[in-house]
């Protein structure tokens, strides 16, 4: 009798042990299927990202020196005329560098501690809180916008990666943000913190907008090429 | 007692083996979720096909440049033209000539008779509205923008002076009609993929309209 209760026992452990030999088999074997592909391939991506970006930033360096050799080319006083309206369209286009005083704006993610149930999505940078801050200060007079060193130009657009920030089509920029704007810094400074403005409106969310008056701003050139696939000057 | 003996052994090998299959289980488990999520394959390979476009653009700018250097050593006339052509090129990215080519006409327009809802944030089109568009419009390749008549270039503002909207300021009213040279088809693709911007418009109870046209003309940015 007891032996039999015994053997129960044996009989009970071995089944409860092919069973778990059978899952974790599924699962080591599940997992090395999704494993290899997803781990090799963003290591892969990255180093080709890698190698694009540097040459990517080699050839602008080029453009950058290209344009400067136009500008110094010897000519007569008949293109001294075109050349200097040259760089004035180059000024307005955003293809020179700038300097004067204006304003700096920092932006980060809020530092509020989340409460459990609540959204985090309202706590973090969006593109459209960047937007309203440009938009803002463009409207309030700014002549020039360079964020975290990239110009903004007439074409630049402000998109969301995840934490991250794509302007230009190609450049991915990470937080903290800090925006540059040439103009009266009193002026940009007192738009962006009007009473129910941008900031304001910001820092409901606690997410942290620090605007601080500069004397010295120096706005990058825009570097990247000028390709017009679709668009032509009208006759 | 030999009989007992050897049950006890079988069960301190099948527990020792138990053991042993449990930590390899609990690893395992550890490790799934620190495995890479293919999201961030599909990020990295968008941001590689960005680059990569981009990289195409600077070699075609750089031959370009080079092309007009040359010319410029060659004689009056072709220097003269090289820089013309340069000047042509700046002007356009600066907004100051008018420009012609393919793209979309997208016509916003607050909801009829009041919306569904009376609060006022939802029931007319926000400088936010057109923004987000003018944003969205950029992102997907547009070479030149301008909302009922007005060319956006870099320092043009979308602002709010209630109840009007004014664009380089220039009081703006609706139906806004928003033109867009670039490609016809990414630009209304990128508006209309479902939890797009024209979806999101037409919740809320915007009248949107996308068109493709061939011949678009976008008037150059009035200096004032």
């Amino acid at each position: 009798m007891k032996n039999k209760s015994f053997y129960l026992i044996l009989v009970l452990i071995g089944l409860i042990m092919g069973f778990i030999l059978a899952v974790q088999f599924r699962m080591t074997s599940n997992i090395a299927q999704n494993e290899s592909p997803s781990i090799d391939r963003p290591i892969a991506l990255a180093q080709e990202l890698d190698k694009a970006k540097e040459s990517r930033d080699e050839q602008q360096k080029k453009v950058d020196s290209l344009r400067g050799q136009l500008d110094q080319a010897a000519g007569g006083p008949e293109l001294a005329r075109v050349k200097e309206e040259l760089d004035r369209a180059r000024k307005e286009a955003g293809l020179t560098e700038l300097r004067g005083s204006g304003v700096e704006v920092t932006l980060n993610d809020s530092n509020n501690v989340l409460q459990p149930g609540e959204n985090p999505n309202f706590y973090v940078l969006h593109d459209g809180d960047v937007l309203s801050i440009l938009n803002e200060l463009k409207a309030a007079g700014a002549k020039a916008i360079s964020i975290n060193d990239q110009r903004l130009i007439s074409t630049s657009e402000v998109r969301c990666i995840g934490p991250t920030i794509l302007v230009n089509k190609n450049q991915r920029l990470s937080p903290p943000f800090v925006i540059y704007a040439l103009g009266n810094p009193e002026t940009l400074a007192n738009a962006l913190k009007m009473k129910g403005g941008v900031v304001e409106s910001l820092q409901i969310w606690g997410i942290q907008v620090d605007v601080k008056k500069v004397d010295k701003v120096v706005m990058p050139p825009y570097s990247g090429g000028l390709v017009f696939d679709y668009a032509k000057p009208s006759k | 007692m030999p009989k007992k003996n050897t049950a006890y052994l079988s069960i301190m090998l099948v527990t020792a083996f138990m053991g042993l299959m449990l930590a390899v289980q609990f690893r395992a488990a550890n490790r799934a979720p620190g495995g890479i999520p293919t999201d961030r394959a599909k990020e990295m390979m968008t941001e590689l096909k960005q680059v990569n476009h981009e990289r195409d653009n600077l070699t075609k700018e750089i031959n370009d440049l080079t092309y007009k250097l040359n010319q410029l050593n060659k004689g009056r006339t072709e220097a003269l033209n090289a820089l013309n052509s340069e000047l042509g090129k700046v002007r356009m990215l600066a907004g100051l000539v008018t420009v012609t080519g393919p793209g979309i006409e997208v016509v916003l327009d607050n909801p009829e008779n009041g919306g569904k809802t009376t609060s006022p944030e939802l029931s007319f089109i926000q400088d936010q509205d057109l923004l987000g568009l003018v944003n969205e419009l950029w992102g997907s390749g547009a070479e030149a923008i301008s909302i009922n008549g007005q060319r956006i270039i870099a320092t043009t503002e979308i602002r709010l002076a209630a109840p009007f909207i004014n664009i380089n300021t220039t009081r703006v009213v609706p139906p806004y009609q928003v033109l867009a040279i670039g490609s016809p088809d990414s630009m209304a693709n990128a508006l209309e993929l479902p939890g797009g911007l024209v979806e999101y418009y037409r919740d809320i109870g915007f009248q949107v309209t996308v068109e493709k046209h061939d011949d678009l003309t976008i008037p150059a940015y009035a200096a004032r």
